[in-house]
């Protein structure tokens, strides 16, 4: 089983330096996982991949300001990731509005069913996460897979 | 002090509501201060699950409309009982496997079985509670000068539907565009509301509720089909099945109420009373008004 993070990976082979920076290329774009491991590898067909997404503080943070905003908030209330929106005095009209915001802060399209799911802003926080790593997570499973692919092909020479 | 304005509907063929039955608190004659009087509702008049939620609140103006909106609840459907007083106390609530709040008849004790229905809705300065005999209700009240932070017809074409685009996208005045915005607003809310089933069982997108050309205030339910093979052609359901009525409340709110209009009275005119009301306090009629 291999693992990667983020930070450091080493290769036996010294020689294939171009494959090694097409590696680190590819980490550098799935620098957003937390940690990435690997299934068991037995064709270099499905790669079972194990992401773990909470989301980040910084996330909350920015939704928190959004909300801080949205509802007229003065900026000392203390907001934590648990708050929901409705204890807080938002209605159905500010949920919407709050989630166009998150939608134009972060680049992303909630679907509607769940932006009416969201009720605290931890909820809102982990959605855009899982949002925002879905679009490069398609580019880096695919890259991921080569790069098992060249690792085999590097250690059955070795 | 706060006002409260209370909504409450009538079918034209449904059973006469009795007279209203006046409330009186128990030992008390003259209204102590509002905080007081506030507190001694919360402390008398509130179940447990309802402190827990107006507790949760932050602040103490959204402390104080939690407990009002109970307050205006309990002792709304309190009046609406038949051969005796019961106590607001007495009445026990749940909700809909849709999260729906409703009252629970089986568990209240000294309680009739009554074919009552109701939905609340709040803003900074007034609450709204509807209630019905027979058909579900939703009912949804928004501030006049509520300011959207997004451009209307952006947020329009995000949520609503298509053909609601094109009627806000007609109106020339930006101002007089956001006021539609806004009661097209309550008029979808108050529909999903009174449908119970959740947000998610009636996307904004899918339905369309436009005017009844040739009326002032009539207004029906279209539904969006899905994308048919030709993009352009788009059908629409549009039926009779659900009544909506829109109000301006206090001159400072729109307000919109939604009914399931039941087979038995299909195409029978909706009456709508209003009554304005502080609990134990006053009562005021404000209209009664007939919608087609």
């Amino acid at each position: 089983m291999a693992s990667l993070s983020t930070t450091s990976l080493s290769f036996k082979a010294p020689s294939i330096q171009s494959t090694t920076t097409r590696i680190y290329q590819v980490l550098r774009k799935a620098s957003s996982f937390q940690s990435i491991s690997f299934g068991r590898f037995q064709s270099s067909k499905r790669l079972r991949l194990q992401i773990s997404c909470a989301a980040k503080p910084e996330t909350v943070q920015k939704v928190s300001d959004i909300v801080k905003e949205q509802l007229a908030l003065s900026a000392d209330t203390a907001l934590t990731a648990e708050s929901k929106f409705s204890a807080l005095g938002a209605d159905s009209l500010d949920t919407v509005e709050i989630v166009m915001a998150l939608e134009e802060k972060f680049d992303i399209s909630v679907e509607e069913t769940d932006a009416q799911n969201i009720t605290t802003i931890q909820e809102a926080a982990d959605l855009i996460e899982d949002l925002v790593q879905k679009k490069p997570a398609a580019c880096s499973i695919v890259e991921l897979e080569k790069v098992m692919f060249y690792q085999r092909c590097i250690s059955s020479l070795v | 002090m706060r006002i409260s304005v209370m909504s409450q509907m009538q079918r034209s063929f449904s059973i006469d509501l009795p007279s209203l039955i006046p409330l009186q608190l128990p030992s008390r004659r003259h209204v102590p201060h509002p905080t007081f009087w506030l507190i001694g509702f919360e402390a008398y008049l509130l179940s447990q699950t309802e402190k827990d939620g107006v507790d949760q609140m932050r602040g103490d103006e959204l402390k104080k409309n939690a407990l009002l909106a109970r307050t205006l609840v309990r002792t709304t459907v309190a009046r609406y009982q038949t051969n005796k007083e019961v106590d607001p106390r007495s009445l026990m609530f749940k909700k809909n496997v849709y999260g729906k709040p409703e009252v629970d008849w089986q568990n209240c004790k000294n309680c009739n079985h009554q074919p009552l229905h109701f939905n609340i809705s709040h803003t900074d300065s007034l609450i709204a509670c509807g209630v019905t005999v027979h058909v579900p209700v939703g009912i949804d009240v928004e501030d006049k000068e509520r300011k959207i932070k997004h451009d209307v017809l952006a947020f329009a074409k995000r949520f609503y539907s298509a053909d609601e685009v094109n009627f806000l996208a007609t109106i020339p005045d930006p101002e007089a565009q956001r006021k539609e915005f806004i009661k097209l607003w309550t008029l979808k809310e108050a529909y999903v509301k009174a449908l119970g089933k959740g947000f998610s069982a009636a996307p904004f997108n899918t339905f369309t509720i436009q005017s009844i050309p040739g009326t002032e205030e009539g207004y029906s339910l279209c539904k969006t089909s899905e994308v048919t093979a030709d993009p352009l052609e788009e059908t629409k359901k549009c039926n009779g099945e659900w009544k909506f009525a829109p109000l301006e409340l206090a001159d400072s709110h729109y307000a919109a109420v939604c009914i399931e209009d039941d087979q038995a009275n299909e195409g029978a005119p909706m009456r709508v009373i209003v009554r304005k009301t502080i609990p134990f306090v006053e009562d005021q009629l404000i209209s009664e008004r007939i919608f087609l």
